[in-house]
């Protein structure tokens, strides 16, 4: 009992140290971190890589991943990302550390080899030395976490709370522009705010690593736990943030001691345990009705007015500009030319290229929930594969155990995941963005491993096969039918956007003190776009599974979700069209590389779809937006000229004439 | 002047930020069909009182009554149908609608509301909006003289014409009391005068039954149109009055007023 909460309490301070990194980053910089586990990956893996690979002591290691590579990664990080970040919207902070959380793992497997570990050490010598204390054994590895946490938690709170250096970064909170007119450069405190950040969460990567694994998965579980400390701490107070932390250690501790270890319920209630947290804290404000807005606008009236307009902002009011002098033909030309190529595409494939291209045309339905969520909705949530998940895993238990038509079981699929969209909306509609960013971050995994490793979807690791429908048994044919339901879908989002509740939900979007006064609920608004969203997500999540043939709960991984999120919004959240091309990037890239680029480069697609979402720190309306405009402005030039020309022919002979 | 010659009163409003006092028993009557003031200097609370007014912060204290019906505890939504409208100091508008889209979204929620939902699977968004909506939106933008800017995306305009936007669509959802902070601020003195003008063209046409709660630094221009005027002070309410009154009150000179401003708008 007394080592099971000496090892929980281990467990929390890793916790501990996490998420009083992510509070303090928060803090000073208005963004939280999550990519705060991929780094602290990425920081472990190096240690291993120096330390077991290339056999350097355990201190050279150690100091030189700890007090070189993680520091100078945060300053890196600093100056090619986050100062971009300072004033950007939620929705771009969130996903461009999404990018960077996706990308991270898939670099270190590129740099330090794709090697499958079984051991990772700690930072005690092998073999690890054992201490009895009144009986209790602790290990060297354990003694070394209780002395990290104890000088990063009292030390650190001491120095900020206390001491100019502390003073200055919580001036920074503030507002930047004040702080550098007292003397202070907000770029000196900030890139060391982000070096000791990354410092922190490389110690909590190499301390978790002997515990939990060295593998970029375990290390979202570590982060989940870490967010709901984050969470409960109300995204600002450390004491709060480290108290949560033990108690989810402790927690995690005794439910190994009390659970038979054999039982699949103990892993399943030790992954829960971080969502049971989240769910008390948002039950209880709920009862308290507490507002919780994560205050998103950071700095004060001065920084805005001195902070450059961002570029998306000008660059989208002169395409809106140009979109009302252009014709239909000019403004629809692009949707028009992909619809066609989309057409015609499957004529032109075949085989396994064949094969992507119908997964992808289903793909682009479930992308069609996210852009309608986040992108008209507003909403970042990150849990849109669960729907997917619920819609594919159903309609294959309908479709097969229940003998249901396969397409209706799609139809029942998307049902059975409205109604949980319905109460995840419930649940966070009311919270900042951040908090709706973590809440369904922990939900996606919570039903990741509790609801979707059930027997009945698994079925014994092979999945449920599902039988296409009689009338499009090929690859060519279902690609059609998967084509046909996402044009359907496309527009009727299409058309929601053009009409008065599309105009609505930009009212909610843009400014929700704007739309309440003007008698808006944006709280009907939201659940009503929740709902859909898991309706369409659901959909999209059964044709997925009738496209692939079968239903494999493993399929539906968050840190999946987390990619398509990235994927969808790097090119284009706001278009129904770059829903389609999503899709077909996200299947068809990887293949590309796969059969043309030799093994080594296997990662470099997933390390461009988190590039493409970092990317969105300086072009938040995409790729697709970004290159339609360029090219409708071409259009529009032409036109220009061509009425100038006309113009003349006019004038000239007048001219003449006088 | 009895209860139902007020389309909206405050009622000993009390608000607190921490230790601060925003507002201290604050109590305010805007009479039908009327212009009211409300003056004070920076930090005086007066926008906080809007914030109570309209709903979108609570009070610790007091009520509020908007046409007879006491909506102290009502949300700003519900506040809106029941016939309050309001700007922001600070523009809150919608990023991805024109002009006229503001307008239009305005007046539908307010006469078309089964649209919100409706629209979204029916095909009216490609079909040409009712002719009583064109001439509804079409009035607001001639009245505020804003037709260059109709379908100019809002995030294009300078702060000025956001201004005029933010009013637009404030009177396009046909208000009976129309809550305006600091309307004028940031426009030209040809625009300010414009839309003072204006303003007191909507109260005193014989269609609509309008009021307005005019928050201003530009005091000239409010003794000029208000036909009561309050001052704030320290989230105290330390003086009400007629213009003139206010104009001679020796309070309102030492607590806010320059000398210079009296002794100006004494003149005019
Ligand atoms: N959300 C808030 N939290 C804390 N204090 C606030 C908040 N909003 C306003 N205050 C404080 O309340 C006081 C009144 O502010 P308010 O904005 O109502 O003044 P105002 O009269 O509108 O001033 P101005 O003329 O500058 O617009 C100020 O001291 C302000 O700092
Ligand atoms: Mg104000």
């Amino acid at each position: 009992m007394v080592q099971y909460i000496i090892a929980g309490l281990v467990l929390g301070g890793i916790y501990a140290i996490s998420s009083s990194g992510l509070v303090v980053t928060y803090e000073s910089s208005g963004i939280l971190n999550f990519a705060f586990g991929s780094i602290a990956f990425f920081i472990a893996r190096l240690y291993y890589f120096l330390n077991i690979q290339h056999n350097m002591g355990i201190t050279v290691s150690a100091v030189l991943s700890l007090v070189v590579a993680a520091p100078a990664l945060g300053i890196l990080l600093y100056f090619a990302l986050f100062r971009f970040l300072r004033l950007s919207s939620s929705l771009v902070k969130v996903v461009a550390t999404l990018g960077l959380s996706v990308a991270l793992p898939a670099v270190a497997t590129t740099l330090f080899g794709n090697i499958s570990i079984l051991v990772a050490p700690g930072l005690a010598p092998q073999p690890v030395h054992v201490f009895m204390v009144a009986g209790v054994p602790i290990t060297m590895d354990q003694v070394i976490v209780y002395i990290s946490v104890i000088l990063t938690v009292v030390v650190g709170g001491l120095v900020l709370r206390f001491t100019e250096v502390g003073l200055r970064v919580r001036a920074m909170v503030d507002s930047p522009a004040m702080t550098s007119l007292s003397g202070t450069n907000p770029v000196r405190v900030s890139v060391g705010v982000w070096a000791v950040s990354t410092f922190f969460a490389g110690l909590a990567g190499i301390l978790a690593a002997p515990i939990i694994g060295l593998d970029s998965q375990h290390f979202t579980l570590l982060v989940a736990a870490a967010f709901a400390a984050v969470v409960a701490a109300r995204l600002r107070s450390i004491p709060i943030a480290v108290m949560v932390s033990f108690a989810m250690g402790i927690a995690t501790s005794l439910i190994q001691y009390y659970l038979p270890s054999s039982s699949v319920w103990t892993s399943r209630m030790i992954t829960a345990v971080p969502f049971l947290f989240i769910a008390i804290f948002l039950v209880y404000n709920l009862i308290l009705r507490r507002d919780l807005s994560d205050s998103t606008k950071v700095g004060s009236a001065l920084d805005a007015a001195i902070e450059p307009h961002g570029q998306g902002v000008l660059e989208s009011s002169e395409a809106a500009v140009l979109d009302a002098s252009m014709g239909f033909i000019a403004r629809y030309s692009g949707p028009i030319v992909v619809a066609i190529i989309a057409m015609v595409l499957p004529f032109l494939m075949s085989g396994v290229w064949l094969t992507l291209l119908v997964q992808a045309y289903a793909l682009g339905i479930v992308f069609l929930a996210i852009t309608l969520v986040t992108g008209e909705g507003g909403m970042i949530w990150l849990c849109q594969i669960t729907f997917a998940g619920i819609g594919g895993l159903w309609t294959a238990q309908l479709a097969t155990d229940y003998h249901w038509p396969v397409l209706l079981a799609v139809l029942a699929g998307g049902l059975i995941a409205l109604p949980v969209g319905l109460l995840v909306g419930f649940l966070t509609i009311r919270l900042g963005g951040l908090y709706v960013a973590l809440i369904t971050l922990t939900f996606a995994l919570l039903m990741e491993s509790l609801y979707f490793t059930q027997g009945r979807f698994s079925n014994g690791g092979l999945g449920v096969n599902v039988l296409r429908p009689s009338f499009a048994t090929s690859d060519r044919a279902f690609a059609y039918v998967c084509l046909f339901v996402f044009i359907l879908v496309a527009l009727f989002v299409v058309n929601l956007r053009r009409s008065t509740t599309g105009m609505a939900l930009d009212a909610v979007r843009s400014s929700e003190p704007g739309a309440r006064t003007l008698g808006i609920s944006v709280v009907q608004m939201k659940i009503v776009v929740a709902g859909l969203a898991a309706l369409l997500a659901g959909i999209g999540g059964g044709m997925l599974v009738v496209a692939q043939t079968a239903a494999q709960p493993v399929n539906y991984s968050t840190f999946l979700g987390v990619v398509w999120l990235a994927v969808v919004v790097s090119i284009g959240i706001r278009s129904s069209i770059a829903a389609l091309v999503a899709g077909i990037t996200f299947l068809v890239f990887p293949q590309l590389v796969t059969t043309y680029l030799p093994t080594a480069w296997s990662q470099i697609p997933v390390i461009l779809f988190g590039l493409g979402a970092i990317g969105v720190a300086k072009f938040p309306q995409g790729t697709v937006e970004q290159n339609g405009e360029k090219f409708r402005r071409i259009l529009l030039k032409q036109a220009k000229k061509r009425s100038d020309k006309k113009e003349l022919a006019l004038t000239s002979p007048q001219g003449e004439a006088t | 002047m009895s209860a139902d010659d007020q389309v909206l009163v405050g009622r000993s409003i009390t608000k607190r930020f921490g230790g601060l006092v925003a507002l201290n028993d604050v109590s305010i009557e805007v009479p039908k069909r009327s212009i009211v003031g409300l003056v004070g200097p920076n930090g005086a609370g007066k926008s906080t009182l809007f914030g109570c007014l309209s709903g979108l912060t609570r009070p610790e204290g007091g009520s509020v009554m908007l046409n007879g019906r006491d909506v102290t505890r009502t949300k700003p939504q519900k506040r809106a149908r029941l016939g309050m409208a309001r700007t922001f100091q600070q523009p809150e508008l919608f990023t991805g609608l024109t002009v006229r889209e503001h307008i239009v979204l305005a007046h539908r929620v307010r006469f078309e509301r089964r649209r919100l939902w409706s629209d979204m699977v029916g095909p009216r968004s490609i079909m040409k909006p009712p002719a009583s909506e064109t001439e509804a939106v079409d009035a607001i933008i001639e009245l505020l003289e804003i037709e260059r800017l109709a379908s100019m995306p809002v995030t294009a305009l300078p702060l000025g014409s956001t201004r005029l936007v933010e009013v637009a669509r404030a009177l396009a959802c046909a208000p009976d009391v129309l809550l305006l902070d600091e309307p004028l601020s940031g426009l030209d003195v040809n625009e300010s005068e414009a839309l003072a003008r204006a303003l007191v063209k909507v109260v005193t046409e014989a269609e609509r039954d309008l009021s307005l709660l005019l928050v201003e630094h530009d005091v000239a221009t409010v003794l000029a149109i208000s036909k009561k005027i309050y001052v704030l002070d320290f989230g105290q309410l330390i003086a009400s009055g007629t213009p003139d009154e206010i104009r001679s009150s020796d309070i309102v000179r030492a607590a806010y007023l320059g000398d210079d401003a009296v002794s100006e708008t004494a003149a005019d």
